[in-house]
């Protein structure tokens, strides 16, 4: 049975966050979104850059990454037209937009809430979570959310990213060797930002509150923090 | 320390000052609000420049509150404040030293000497407050071309029936073109238009310290990492630096002006980076933030003198602010039904296509139906454009014909069609937008930024007129584009400011009750402060602002340097 807390809640709004992030305007020029930071040592976002792979392999083996590796896999999947999501490395790049970009915590709630109302409703539906769907299955259930504005805008927003993996400098985790340039025939400007030169990176007025360094017992640094 | 000259923000308004007074000997302050970036610090980043607007403030922090009109069911109307940190509309322009410069196109249109007499020439028209300037073109040329040697201009002189009087050619060649170009010509030809040679404010070789145009194809809002676009912090404050006589400050914030029982100015208030509260004094101040934020800083310095703002016992301060008129159009060369050559021509990226249409600079048509029955009125310009940013393009992929998403192999299908099989031409239309009572700036009474500071309000009303003005123009340039072969040609005429060309808001003029600045960009009622940005446009013209601007701030930075001169 649905609940309120589900694709289908007809309370439901679109968040401002992601009207702006949708908007014509935006589109026109980028007006939402999140800044720059300062200050940040780069031989830390080097080491936070190699922990975000390790951290996704584990992250991984649990929802709700396993959920949306499987949902981003199923938007685009491998096929000879063209590099699929895998080859991307679009749930990488996914996965830093939430731990490595100042993403708005309420854009990342959203995502992940996704994740729940998806499961809620292929178990509603079939009984089984979506990872588990053969890929009909996967389809019907998708076809099914994206009938409703939640759902709908969640599906969107997912390829929003998907694009951003696709044709975004390498250096932001997708479009590994610019092979979703490659098969766009788009030719990209130079030069191209490298560790320490990311948007986030930058000198700038917004900080990213570095709240400790552990040091694992392999010697790897290990960076946690709060965002700003 | 106290300055000689303190100048707050580093523009184009801001850097022409800078350069001549500290090249001069004066001792000068440039407070900048952003960091200090170089050429190092730009990439050709989509998500920097353009997705994530990693150049200014977070609309969470400092944000501008934008008053639209509303029209109730029974037909009345209203006017609307929306904080655009709710709307996502962000009306900042790059807060970085050398201000929105970095970030400039670099379209280098001269005004044309009508621009200056627009109401002589023209007339009033009901609704707007249309001002003849104070100063004639032939006062503003020689600083037109003292830009194109220190910020350097690229181009060539190509007669037409609206070229401006020049009294010398370009100082630099004109940067390399693409194919199109010759197409834009062909077709002109054919239609008797006059395909025009854009000046570009890129440097096509090396000089002054810079690098040429590496040809990127990234330009237009795009910070330059070459040195060749004539930012106001590549072309002139590293000089300015260089002298020995000139000190940046950034991350330096200006939120209020002092004044004395006299209403002199006294000194300036700001916050440094850590959000300290610091003071500057100097003996000249000058104010060039980009014209919102210079009205909202003249308005949030009261003092004894001024208790409704600085120089602003008139009420002329954030008044007949002006944004630029006009819109976009395009058209399509789809790759199957054209020669596998020109195909190959259009797939080129890097160099400009640098043309532009100002056969209408001047409409007397007697078709036209504007504000007088004769057909005559001030037009516009038509520049050609590509646009390069592939995340922006990939967006609307995700669609079908009936507003369905679509992933997949359908998914995958669109973005190879949307990508490969054909390539837009675009035009901008330039037109002046009219000064009027519906647009203005004041201070908003409610909404504060991080500092606790009143932002500025922007009510941006635009006059009917130049929709009639924009969609002649597009219509013009919408037949050139058929000529050429285009198909799916279109165009969008707005009454929507474009938030990256504003103007005015401190008028200069000869009368005090009428204006804020006197011709030499002087307050009348404020010895001490001058305003070098764009806000002393009466009228803005119908090109891009940043020209000049730069001029204008040359000239400007002149008499302030005889003034200073006779004080030492």
């Amino acid at each position: 049975m649905l609940t309120n807390d589900s694709f289908f809640n007809k309370q439901y709004k679109t968040p401002r966050w992601l009207s702006h992030k949708l908007s014509r305007r935006s589109a026109l020029k980028s007006a939402a979104g999140a800044m720059a930071i300062a200050g940040m040592p780069i031989m830390l976002t080097a080491k936070a850059h190699a922990n975000t792979h390790n951290t996704l392999s584990e992250q991984l083996k649990t929802d709700p990454w396993l959920t949306l590796d499987s949902v981003i896999n199923h938007l685009l999947p491998a096929s000879p037209s063209g590099p699929s999501a895998a080859e991307l490395q679009v749930t990488l790049y996914l996965f830093s937009v939430v731990n490595l970009q100042p993403t708005k915590q309420a854009e990342i709630d959203f995502i992940y809430k996704g994740v729940g109302w998806l499961n809620g409703y292929t178990q509603s539906q079939l009984k089984q979570n979506f990872i588990v769907l053969s890929d009909s299955n996967k389809e019907k259930m998708l076809r099914a959310i994206s009938q409703s504005s939640a759902g709908d805008n969640w599906i969107n927003n997912l390829i929003n990213y998907l694009y951003e993996a696709m044709l975004a400098p390498p250096i932001y985790g997708g479009n590994p060797n610019g092979i979703g340039w490659k098969w766009l025939e788009h030719q990209a400007g130079f030069p191209l930002p490298k560790i320490g030169n990311r948007y986030y990176e930058l000198p700038g007025q917004q900080q990213i509150e570095i709240t400790q360094v552990i040091k694992q017992p392999n010697n790897r640094l290990v960076m946690e923090r709060t965002k700003s | 320390m106290t300055f000689d000259i303190c100048i707050i923000g580093s523009g184009a308004g801001a850097s022409p000052v800078a350069y001549t007074l500290a090249k001069a000997g004066a001792k000068v302050l440039v407070l900048e609000k952003g960091p200090w970036l170089t050429e190092k610090d730009f990439y050709k980043d989509e998500l920097a420049i353009s997705l994530r607007d990693s150049y200014s403030p977070d609309l969470s922090e400092q944000q501008h509150v934008i008053e639209e009109l509303y029209e109730r069911e029974n037909g009345d109307t209203f006017w609307q404040g929306e904080p655009t940190s709710e709307s996502g509309w962000s009306f900042w322009n790059g807060n970085v030293v050398g201000g929105s410069s970095n970030f400039m196109s670099g379209y280098f249109h001269r005004l044309k000497p009508i621009d200056f007499r627009l109401k002589t020439e023209f007339g009033n028209i009901a609704g707007a407050n249309i001002a003849d300037w104070p100063i004639t073109y032939d006062e503003l040329e020689p600083y037109y071309t003292k830009v194109d040697k220190e910020v350097g201009v690229s181009g060539t002189v190509v007669g037409h029936p609206n070229q401006e009087p020049r009294s010398e050619n370009f100082s630099y060649p004109p940067i390399a073109e693409h194919p199109i170009a010759s197409w834009i010509d062909s077709a002109a030809k054919n239609i008797s238009y006059h395909a025009v040679s854009v000046p570009r404010a890129v440097l096509s070789q090396p000089a002054m310290g810079r690098n040429s145009c590496e040809y990127s194809g990234y330009c237009s809002s795009y910070g330059c990492s070459s040195g060749a676009k004539g930012s106001g912090r590549a072309a002139l404050l590293n000089h300015a630096v260089a002298s020995g006589n000139c000190s940046i400050k950034p991350d330096a914030k200006v939120y209020k002006i002092e004044t004395n029982e006299q209403g002199e100015i006294t000194g300036v208030l700001y916050y440094n980076k850590q959000h300290r509260k610091k003071r500057a004094t100097a003996s000249i101040y000058v104010v060039a933030c980009q014209a919102i934020e210079t009205s909202r800083l003249l308005l949030a310095s009261t003092g004894k003198k001024f208790p409704n703002g600085l120089a602003n016992n008139n009420n002329q301060v954030g008044k007949n602010l002006v944004f630029s008129g006009g819109g976009t159009g395009k058209g399509d060369f789809i790759f199957n039904e054209i020669e596998q050559q020109k195909v190959n021509q259009l797939k080129q990226v890097g160099p400009f296509i640098n043309r532009a249409l100002q056969d209408w600079y001047r409409i007397d048509d007697k078709l036209f139906n504007g504000a007088n029955n004769k057909g005559t009125a001030k037009g516009g310009t038509i520049d050609f454009l590509f646009y390069q940013n592939p995340i922006a393009r990939a967006k609307g992929s995700q669609r079908d014909n009936d507003d369905q998403l679509v992933w997949g192999e359908q998914l995958k299908q669109n973005l190879k069609q949307e990508f490969t099989s054909y390539k837009t031409l675009r035009f901008e239309v330039f037109n002046d937008w009219l000064p009027t009572d519906d647009c203005f700036v004041s201070l908003d009474d409610k909404v504060k930024d991080k500092w606790g500071d009143a932002v500025a309000k922007v009510r941006i009303g635009a006059h009917s007129h130049d929709i009639k003005v924009g969609e002649y123009l597009a219509k013009k340039a919408e037949k050139l584009l058929v000529n050429m072969g285009a198909t799916n040609v279109s165009s969008s005429i707005s009454s929507y400011p474009a938030t990256n060309l504003v103007a005015g808001g401190c008028r200069f003029g000869n009368n005090p009750k009428t204006s804020v600045l006197n011709k030499h960009c002087q307050a009348h009622e404020v010895y001490n402060l001058y305003v070098t940005d764009g806000s002393f446009m009466p009228t803005g013209g119908s090109v891009p602002y940043t020209y000049t601007i730069y001029a204008n701030a040359f000239r400007v930075a002149d008499h302030i340097k005889s003034q200073w001169e006779k004080s030492v």
